[in-house]
């Protein structure tokens, strides 16, 4: 029963964690995109194109590999789990 | 108001420090001379301070419970600094389960084993490091609860305390790492909306100059020249 308690609430907290930093890195990300083309914008380019360039860095963005490894959220916290079960219980 | 302030704070920072003093685990260097059970009938006040029965067992309001008596070195700041006087401890030694405080431990009568083993006599003493969380208090009747026993050569012994050196870089960081994340938010998404509140507050503001300057001047024209 207790077992169940902490999946429930364990897996409710991450879930928390896990989607507060999925905003973040995303907002993070999109401000270094704006401030890249700020910097050194386009000849002749319009608030158009700074979309576009956006969106298509946000999209590359979505598919690599940094937005996986905010998982790392649940898996880390069960693996100290499962370390600390067996440091506590081993004789 | 700055008084309730610094009275708050400090509230939150006695009630956090002393709830990391109880849960953190501590070492203690000892020797064991006793182990007993006792029947606990607890109050509410000493609840609290107790984890719960064994896991595999049902919970009732009275239950026994595994006490380990030992000899142990006394220390200044928190164990850093060890003395050579001796004090007596009383242990107790229940599973703390899954939930909380989160020891993950199931071992007790194991533990109690140990303990049993590592049993000494004045003259031939046998000195162990016991780990334990949770205070002593004689008013209230409540025991530190010991984790693990690890038999050691003498009492000059240095523990190096790895839990609570990571679990505090660990604070310190998600420490950063939030506030980290509080300022992009407040950049990103606090800012632009308070800019656009403050554009239309700046309106209405000149646009009330405007009337107060209108009825203004006409209410100033009842008043003597001199008053304004």
């Amino acid at each position: 029963m207790g077992l169940v308690r902490l999946v429930v609430f364990g897996f409710v907290g991450l879930s928390i964690v896990y989607a507060l930093i999925w905003f973040y890195s995303r907002s993070v990300r999109r401000e270094k995109l704006e401030n890249s083309w700020d910097e050194n914008p386009q000849e002749g380019a319009d608030n158009a194109a700074r979309d576009a360039y956006i969106k298509q860095g946000m999209e590359e963005y979505h598919s690599s590999l940094r937005p996986k490894l905010i998982l790392l959220v649940y898996i880390i916290p069960m693996i100290f789990v499962i370390g600390l079960l067996i440091a506590t219980n081993w004789n | 108001m700055r008084k309730l302030k610094t009275t708050l704070f400090t509230l939150i920072f006695v009630f956090v420090a002393g709830l990391l003093h109880y849960v953190l685990p501590q070492h203690d260097v000892a020797r064991v001379t006793g182990s007993e059970i006792i029947r606990m009938d607890f109050s509410a006040t000493n609840r609290l301070f107790f984890a719960q029965s064994d896991s595999g067992n049902v919970e009732l309001t009275t239950r026994d419970v595994r006490l380990i008596n030992a000899q142990r070195k006394r220390s200044f700041l928190l164990g850093f600094v060890r003395r050579d006087a001796e004090g007596v401890m009383v242990y107790r030694n229940e599973d703390t389960g899954w939930i909380w405080p989160p020891y993950f431990k199931f071992d007790s009568s194991d533990l109690q084993a140990s303990a049993s083993a590592n049993m000494s006599a004045p003259g031939a003493e046998q000195w162990v490091v016991i780990t334990h969380y949770g205070w002593r208090n004689r008013f209230l009747t409540i025991f530190p609860n010991a984790i693990a026993i690890r038999p050691v050569d003498g009492p000059d012994v240095r523990v190096i305390p790895w839990f609570s050196i990571v679990f505090f870089v660990f604070l310190i960081v998600a420490f950063f790492f939030v506030r980290a994340m509080w300022r992009q938010f407040r950049e990103r998404s606090i800012d632009p909306l308070l800019e656009d509140a403050g554009d239309a507050y700046g309106r209405v503001g000149e646009h009330a100059a405007e009337h107060r300057g209108r009825i203004g001047r006409w209410l100033d024209s009842w008043r003597g020249p001199k008053q304004r």
